[in-house]
């Protein structure tokens, strides 16, 4: 058994592994753009890393430093129980950067799901899954106030008996200034 | 000078004055006095009466007196000494809508060059910062060392004989100070000092800053973001507007609070002074013998007795904790979660916020972690307080433009006459819920508006 588990350590998933991720992505997506941020919250594991950190425009030959590193500027770097915080906010009916609520779309695409591989990933196996994405939302908010947010995300998944939860995001926007007034939903 | 040895470690210069300014040559070149045209605007702020003409917010021509008179002869917030550690340094910004280099010279002296190159004009350095021996220019190949000469010019044979590099390097800012770690820098040529600028802000601007004697420490990265905005709607609310904070921030101050189901009567019902400062800074807090940091790591870490001593019951009860301010025109902090930033002008309707999170040097990682992630989720962009700031800002800008609306004058009479000297506050202050700085804060731009920069040929 631990034999047929390390040889799909670090290999692309099958199809139908490909199929459930991207369902469950679209799931997220549109619990998202729901504002059902409480159920948003169900998909995500007790022990969640959700991290997206500011990026700098540097020289060529200092690029490696071009993605803040921990404990820099990020735009999100949280638990679930921050985010939870965060999230019981909108239920106090004054949240204006949210009232009238924006319309968001969440697109998700690009989809590549690996196994994971526990020696990479201490304390996961290869029934987790390693997954990159991209992602485009879309903000549209009072008359005319519109944002695009594009950029990648990268995902550990555990496999749990209640279905797949996202365990580490690392969330990698494609701007340097934020082009926004603020970030009001998550991605 | 390649073989030359760089001077590696050692304490940072963090006070540069030019000994002389270079005029760059203007041959021929004359500029038609039309092209910076000023409009009297006496009769635009009444800080008598407590009223603001909205065309402030809004006026092209306006907005360009500003970068002329308020922006070019001021203080300008440049960087943290923190960010500069060895010789070549370096962090690029703006002054005004000036793009500037801030770097560290070989001899490890602060200093602060256009970051334009003598040429063609394009920006001689496009990383946001880094570490490098000189700027080359991308476009013809320019090249400038740390202190700012001229170094390089290809086909140099091509130009006549007076072409003088000396003559050509890039420009500096003449005067760079620091206060506190904070470095500042300014294009006047003959300025009051930096710390005489300040006043009695200093000794609001301590309470933050000089909790020991190791001071602060930057955390890795800008927050950056942009307003659709008017710079002087961000300064203003820093300098002058604890009012909004309960019904604005009235989700934050919710999830905060112990039961999450309402903030506590005390906080809604605070009291506490706010300072006016004639330069134009203020500075707003709660008056509280138990003042509290909010971040509880740093509140448990906190010596709030070493601190009475150090800085005064009055500044531990006042403003070392909870409070806003702003430095004149555009630098604004928050002691509570030691955010710091700039709103950079960007036109009339719109603003850029870079915000960096200050700690104190002498914080074990764990508070200086809390501390962080306590601003990133307070007061970063996505932060639950800093939302619905930049809701209420664009919200203003936005409707502004109308003929209508444009004309009809904006309210700041809250606390009118109430400005006194309290005993224990420096300067003349006011009650927590007051215009009283923001009164101040027009009452400067309106004096600097009306006075003819250093720049200006006929006075």
């Amino acid at each position: 058994m631990s034999t047929a588990t390390e040889s799909r350590a670090g290999t692309r998933a099958d199809r139908d592994l490909h199929f459930e991720v991207e369902q469950f992505y679209y799931e997220e997506a549109d619990l998202l753009d729901a504002g059902r941020y409480a159920d948003w919250l169900d998909l995500l594991a007790d022990d969640l890393d959700y991290w997206m950190p500011t990026r700098t425009n540097r020289l060529r030959r200092q690029q490696a430093l071009s993605v803040a590193a921990r404990g820099e500027a990020a735009y999100y770097d949280e638990s679930k129980e921050s985010l939870a915080w965060r999230i019981r906010r909108f239920d106090s009916g004054m949240a204006w950067a949210e009232d009238p609520p924006s319309r968001t779309r969440h697109l998700v695409t690009n989809v590549m799901v690996r196994h994971a591989d526990p020696a990479e990933h201490p304390g996961f196996t290869a029934d987790d899954l390693h997954v990159r994405s991209a992602f485009l939302v879309y903000r549209n908010r009072l008359e005319r106030e519109e944002n695009v947010f594009a950029g990648s995300r990268t995902d550990l998944l555990r496999r749990t008996g209640a279905g797949l939860r996202v365990a580490r995001r690392t969330i990698l926007l494609d701007q340097n200034i934020l082009l926004a007034k603020n970030i009001s939903t998550f991605f | 000078m390649r073989n030359e040895r760089w001077n590696l470690t050692g304490p940072l210069l963090l006070c540069w004055r030019m000994t002389s300014t270079i005029e760059p040559p203007r041959g021929a070149l004359r500029r038609p006095a039309e092209l910076a045209r000023n409009l009297d605007v006496s009769g635009l702020v009444d800080t008598e009466g407590g009223l603001v003409d909205r065309a402030i917010f809004t006026d092209q021509r306006l907005y360009r007196q500003e970068l002329r008179r308020v922006f070019a002869p001021s203080w300008l917030f440049l960087a943290h000494a923190d960010q500069f550690h060895r010789p070549g340094d370096f962090f690029t910004t703006y002054m005004g809508e000036d793009p500037v280099i801030v770097t560290l010279d070989r001899n490890r002296r602060v200093r602060a060059f256009l970051n334009s190159c003598r040429h063609r004009g394009a920006r001689v350095c496009r990383a946001d910062n880094g570490t490098t021996r000189n700027f080359t220019c991308t476009y013809h190949g320019w090249s400038y060392d740390l202190e700012g000469k001229l170094v390089s010019v290809p086909n140099k044979a091509g130009y006549p004989g007076s072409f003088d590099t000396g003559e050509w390097g890039l420009i500096e800012v003449p005067h760079v100070e620091t206060y506190r770690g904070l470095i500042f820098g300014t294009w006047n040529p003959d300025p009051v000092p930096l710390r005489e600028s300040l006043g009695d802000m200093a000794w609001y601007m301590d309470a933050m800053l000089d909790h020991d004697d190791e001071g602060t420490v930057v955390v890795g990265g800008v927050h950056k973001w942009v307003l659709e905005g008017n710079w002087k709607l961000a300064a203003e609310q820093f300098a002058t507007d604890w009012y909004h904070v309960n019904m604005s921030h009235a989700s934050a101050l919710m999830v905060l609070s112990p039961t999450g189901k309402g903030p506590k009567d005390e906080i809604v019902h605070r009291t506490g002074r706010q300072y006016a400062s004639p330069g134009g800074h203020g500075a707003g807090f709660p008056v509280h013998p138990k003042n509290r940091f909010d971040a509880r790591t740093v509140h448990q870490w906190t010596d709030y007795d070493a601190l009475r001593e150090r800085l005064g019951d009055a500044r531990v009860e006042g403003p070392l904790t909870n409070g806003h301010a702003t430095v004149f025109p555009n630098f604004s902090y928050l002691p509570v979660n030691g955010s710091i930033r700039v709103w950079h002008p960007k036109g009339p309707d719109r603003m850029e916020v870079w915000a960096w999170t200050i700690v104190d040097k002498s914080m074990p990682p764990d508070v200086r972690e809390a501390q962080r992630l306590y601003n990133l989720r307070t007061f970063g962009p996505s932060g639950i307080f800093e939302q619905d700031d930049g809701e209420n800002w664009s919200e203003v800008q936005a409707v502004a433009h109308g003929f209508i609306t444009n004309g009809v004058p904006l309210n700041y009479q809250m606390g009118l006459g109430s400005e006194r000297e309290d005993g224990r506050h420096p300067g003349a202050t006011s009650e927590l819920y007051s215009d009283a700085a923001g009164r101040a804060f027009y009452a400067r731009w309106r004096e600097l508006m009306n006075t003819p920069a250093w720049h200006e040929e006929n006075p």
